[in-house]
């Protein structure tokens, strides 16, 4: 039997049998539209292409547990890789499914199903936008807007909204400053230290799109996060942040800790580096020390 | 050298590193009057304060220590974060050295979630001894050359803090800030594992988490590890620095 070949009767025939368990035992039920052999399906042949940063076939360098528990995750949570709902991930040795903003979509709806739509805009300066709160949630009453408006330079806003069946509705909302603030917070960093979002970068050439999808997966996060973990369905989706974050630590700091050796220079090069050093006035760095050396609280010699 | 600990925890803290030309204080996150009583209210003594981060743990007295004529030395993005100006304040930078009296300080970066961390290895001229300071650190970028002592973070063991969330006395947001803030037992191994230990004469754990430590097993753990005398600090203690104890 191929390498290949023993992988897939590893990982995705192994993850079939336990989604077949799951439902045999009724903690699974899928939607109709939703077939889980066919989702496996993509995902093998997406994982077959996918590489880690140096390139490597991820099917060599990750381990087969990560593998299949990464399949398993993108299944229960009834996600499609070929909807772009989930992408695989290598955090060195570990394979993570990581969920997308549409995958976030899908799993809101599945922990609450009371959720009919979810959608969001952008709000663009000179629009006229209203929103009220009812019991402390933000409810977007008016949004009307001019093409004219529709200018990446003059998002003042964006807002995603969850549509209940009952006709309720909530929004989340976020002004661009709220979410240049997350935006800053990620690992890619979009934002230069004067608070613009840096030329050129994806959130540059994107920008309403990206506010979009920054305020979709909050909205969704307020739900998936908020769901208990009774159902299987929440057990994963609320693993899936918690390891992508615990695999990216473990890799950040197999990449950069305990790197090159630093040291104190001779002390005749100690002037010349201080030099450097930026002081808020003209002072000397050196201080006396006290010309009688200062007692110390015990008997001992001290050093 | 002698290290007084005032406080150790993220409650507060302060460590007074004494020898007989002069103290350097290392952070200032407790009351002003606990530092005075510390010092044996000899200030005159003091040759500066260092601090790593913005936390209020690290620097709640720092207007108090300015006032009292004590220069301050710490990174451009703390002192713009606590809005601290005047002349006694001094802003270094990763990588140039300084001196303070008969210690030469070079800061490098730390890793935590606040702007401009640093980390600190100190020489006390007048023997040549080498400490390394680093705490609230998730990692340390660099490895050091003949270090006499360490006094580093340890804040959490991985598995505790697992056990902890797992029985829901810890929310899971809280792991994942600490993961990318503090030092954990597993790390900081890695990192005496990563360095050359041959001239290292102690090794003092900082900042020990409430309730997701577990200290004999970080003193027991280390000292396999390293075949080095290993201390907790707590609050009171004082720790002889000494290259030759007998």
């Amino acid at each position: 039997m191929s390498n290949a070949l023993t992988i897939k009767k590893e990982t995705v025939d192994f993850v079939a049998e336990r989604v077949k368990f799951f439902q045999g035992s009724g903690e699974l039920v899928f939607p109709t539209n939703y077939i889980p052999e066919n989702a496996l399906k993509s995902a093998w042949l997406i994982m077959q292409e996918t590489t880690n940063r140096d390139g490597k076939p991820v099917l060599e360098s990750c381990t087969k547990d990560s593998i299949a528990n990464s399949l398993l995750s993108m299944v229960v949570q009834g996600l499609n890789p070929d909807k772009k709902q989930c992408y695989f991930i290598a955090y060195g040795q570990k394979l993570l499914m990581q969920r997308s903003y549409f995958g976030s979509m899908v799993v809101a709806k599945s922990v609450n199903e009371d959720i009919e739509d979810i959608f969001g805009d952008v709000v663009y300066d000179g629009d006229d936008f209203e929103y009220s709160k009812v019991r402390g949630k933000n409810v977007v009453t008016r949004h009307t807007q001019k093409i004219e408006n529709v200018n990446k330079s003059k998002i003042i806003a964006a807002y995603a909204t969850l549509l209940y069946f009952s006709g309720k509705e909530e929004s989340t909302i976020m002004t661009f400053e709220q979410i240049k603030q997350a935006w800053k917070q990620s690992k890619m960093n979009p934002v230069n230290d004067s608070g613009q979002v840096k030329p050129g970068s994806t959130h540059d050439k994107f920008t309403a799109d990206m506010c979009l999808k920054t305020v979709i997966n909050k909205a969704c996060k307020m739900v998936i996060n908020g769901s208990d973990d009774r159902s299987i369905v929440s057990k994963f989706a609320n693993e899936t942040s918690d390891s992508v974050t615990e695999a990216s630590v473990e890799l950040e700091i197999s990449e950069n800790a305990n790197g090159d050796v630093i040291d104190i220079a001779p002390e005749f090069l100690t002037g010349e580096i201080n030099s450097d050093i930026v002081v808020d006035h003209q002072a000397t760095f050196t201080k006396q020390p006290p010309a009688i050396p200062a007692p110390l609280m015990d008997d001992g010699p001290g050093f | 050298m002698k290290l007084k600990i005032l406080g150790s925890s993220s409650s507060g803290n302060c460590y007074l590193l004494q020898t007989p030309t002069g103290t350097l204080i290392l952070e200032c996150g407790v009351r002003f009057k606990d530092i005075q009583k510390g010092l044996c209210f000899d200030l005159a003594s003091v040759q500066g304060c260092i601090i790593t981060h913005e936390h209020q743990d690290h620097c709640k007295c720092v207007e108090d220590i300015m006032k009292a004529g004590i220069d301050v030395y710490t990174s451009n993005g703390t002192a713009k974060a606590l809005g601290l100006s005047g002349h006694r304040l001094f802003t270094v930078c990763t990588g140039s050295q300084f001196t303070l009296g008969d210690f030469i300080v070079l800061p490098f970066t730390a890793e935590h979630d606040c702007s401009e961390p640093l980390g600190f290895l100190i020489k006390y001229k007048s023997t040549g001894e080498k400490l390394l300071f680093a705490t609230d650190t998730y990692y340390i970028r660099h490895r050091f050359a003949s270090l006499n002592y360490i006094l580093v973070e340890c804040n959490y063991c991985k598995d505790s803090l697992d056990a902890n969330i797992d029985a829901g006395y810890i929310p899971q947001g809280m792991k994942n800030r600490l993961l990318r803030s503090h030092f954990s037992l597993e790390h900081v191994k890695e990192f005496l594992a990563a360095n050359d230990m041959s001239s290292v004469h102690k090794i003092v754990l900082l900042h020990l988490s409430d309730s997701n430590s577990d200290s004999e097993r970080m003193v027991r753990e280390i000292s396999e590890l390293t075949h080095k005398e290993v201390e907790i600090a707590d609050v009171g203690m004082t720790i002889k620095l000494e290259l030759c104890p007998f």
